[in-house]
């Protein structure tokens, strides 16, 4: 293998300076030993402190660099009762909410339903086939579920009479471009096309044992209304993954999500309370960490895994909040 | 509406119904068609079309014509699996609606309207391929309607952006394939009908053709028409695919001068 080492490989955007030919014929060759090797291909990145797609790497957690960038767009789709497109980098998600009208559940008489699918079409990865949803969609639609029945929305706020009629709101979030970190993305799509949403005014009719809803802006006296959201429990997801052993990157890519031996995903409040943990694998090996010849001995290393992406996340919650609120308001 | 439990993903109750508003508006019952107030009825809506937003993607194209908002992306040509060898390859259409696509929720797998889409913008597709050049091997072209405006409109912008697409992905092709709807609305041809007009329409035509060689790929004509009205719809709707072909060339050839 190490018979072919190619001199350093250089991104694609770097390329331009030189004759574009020969620009090409390297980038190029980039490109097939990144299909190849994979794994020795990142492993050259993070010897230089930088990841494929140029960003530096989480270590004196000072960057917004160690993270792409977060585009949020609000309300495009008229369709939908709410909806959001959220760009990380790549990586896009387009999520709408439908309101519906049901029958409240018998345990529950005075609560509404709140349902977040995703949707992994053939159309956003080479990895996926058409067809029914795949494991990968199933288990980040559960995840999602989990993390939005946390009370971000109380249910009986959907209660239109109870025991009679209340509001579902079908939360469909469809991933255009998959890009890694699709679980972030998503969540924040969903959050934001909620935040979005207006239910029409309704009232249930006893008589005639049926909702009648009001358009909005016909009857002033009958406003369509937000949603209640409790600002404070809305979540937001933040996920790293830890590549062999010794290194934190925080938002993966696609390319180095399979590479990865441990996800992380920490989900915190607008309070930068944490709500949520989840990892699965190792973490960092200190033991390693200590024995390896060419790691800086900084104490923020030797620290748990786990603690350090909790402030890591902690100070990127502070950037995305601003964003949102700028694109919200 | 029975059996609609699927553990394959998060499930709300058994039945649930879209609002009933007070005040229906009025137009969705009458059948007079409203006037436009932006555009002529000889006028299509205004395109916005980008190549190559989705990276995961061999080619891709992003179609937006005021509501209607779709993306598509094209994968391949990769091996064809589990068929016999075949000298030509195979070109594969399909066509999602997202849930919240439509004025009602589109549940998954609920009706067959997307493949029957697929199938016309196949079929718009098919002659402006070279298959020939790809023995053994399959086209994929996903097409995900994000915001419908019209069905007709759909497969029109759908087989823009198929075409777009496979362009961008650098597929062998004899030309680029453009598409237009036109309606027959009292005794009027109303070009790039709306969802609201094309319910008052007596009959609806989608053609599909090469512009650049002056070639018809597929044509669609549904309802009442008579057949001087069918070439009259046929003439509107072929000069507005000329003016289409050159705002896809030109998407096409600021995307290939940004990327280098």
């Amino acid at each position: 293998m190490a018979s072919a080492r190619p001199s350093p490989i250089i991104p694609t955007a770097t390329a331009g300076k030189t004759s574009s030919h020969v620009a090409q014929k390297e980038a190029n060759k980039a490109a097939i030993f990144q299909r190849l090797h994979p794994r020795i291909y990142l492993e050259r990145f993070l010897e230089e402190k930088i990841r494929p797609d140029g960003r530096s790497i989480a270590q004196n957690d000072e960057g917004d660099n160690a993270w792409r960038n977060v585009e949020v767009n609000v309300g495009s789709i008229t369709t939908a009762s709410g909806s959001a497109l959220v760009r990380i980098g790549n990586t896009t998600v387009v999520c709408g909410v439908k309101a519906e009208i049901c029958e409240p559940d018998l345990d529950n008489p005075s609560e509404g339903f709140l349902v977040p699918n995703v949707d992994l079409p053939a159309l956003c990865s080479p990895k996926f086939k058409p067809g029914p949803p795949t494991e990968e969609a199933q288990v980040l639609s559960e995840k999602l579920n989990e993390v939005l029945g946390n009370g971000m929305l109380p249910l009986s706020s959907l209660c239109i009479h109870s025991g009679k009629s209340a509001w579902v709101l079908y939360v469909d979030a469809t991933v255009i471009n998959y890009d890694g970190n699709v679980f972030d993305a998503t969540l924040l799509a969903m959050v934001c096309a909620l935040k979005n949403v207006m239910l029409p005014h309704a009232s249930y009719d006893p008589d005639v044992n049926r909702t009648i809803c009001t358009r909005p802006g016909v009857d002033p006296t009958k406003p369509s209304r937000k949603l209640v959201i409790q600002e404070d429990l809305v979540p937001y997801g933040f996920s790293f993954g830890v590549f062999a052993c010794s290194h934190i990157l925080p938002d993966p890519s696609a390319s180095e999500e399979p590479l990865l031996d441990t996800s992380i995903s920490i989900i915190l409040d607008s309070h930068a309370q944490v709500l949520a943990v989840s990892q699965l694998g190792a973490g960092v090996d200190t033991e390693y960490e200590a024995s390896g010849p060419d790691l800086d001995d900084t104490p923020a290393r030797k620290a748990d895994t786990l603690a350090e992406c909790i402030s890591l996340a902690r100070n990127r919650l502070a950037i995305l909040l601003n964003k949102v609120y700028d694109t919200m308001n | 509406m029975q059996s609609t439990f699927d553990r394959r993903r998060i499930n709300g109750p058994e039945e649930s119904l879209p609002p009933v508003f007070i005040s229906e508006p009025q137009d969705t019952f009458s059948n007079t068609p409203v006037a436009r107030k932006s555009r002529k009825v000889s006028d299509i809506r205004p395109i916005f079309l980008q190549p190559g937003l989705i990276t995961q993607a061999n080619g891709s194209a992003y179609i937006e014509t005021e509501r209607t908002k779709i993306a598509c992306s094209v994968y391949g040509p990769r091996q064809s699996k589990n068929t016999a060898y075949n000298e030509k390859g195979k070109l594969n259409v399909e066509v999602k609606f997202a849930p919240f696509s439509c004025e009602h929720r589109r549940a998954p797998l609920r009706d067959a309207e997307d493949r029957s889409i697929a199938v016309a913008i196949q079929q718009a597709l098919l002659p402006s391929v070279q298959l020939e050049h790809f023995p053994k091997s399959t086209i994929d072209v996903f097409v995900i309607i994000l915001e419908a405006d019209g069905i007709e409109g759909c497969i029109a912008s759908g087989a823009i952006a198929a075409s777009t697409a496979l362009a961008n992905a650098g597929i062998d092709m004899y030309g680029l394939v453009t598409s237009c709807a036109a309606a027959v609305i009292e005794a009027d041809i109303w070009v790039d009908p709306t969802q609201e007009e094309s319910n008052t329409a007596n009959g609806t035509l989608v053609l599909s053709c090469m512009p650049a060689l002056g070639i018809v790929t597929n044509s669609w004509q549904t309802g009442r028409m008579t057949p001087s009205e069918l070439l009259a719809c046929i003439d509107a709707c072929s000069g507005r695919c000329t003016d289409i072909h050159s705002v896809v060339a030109q998407g096409l050839l600021n995307s290939a001068h940004d990327e280098t």
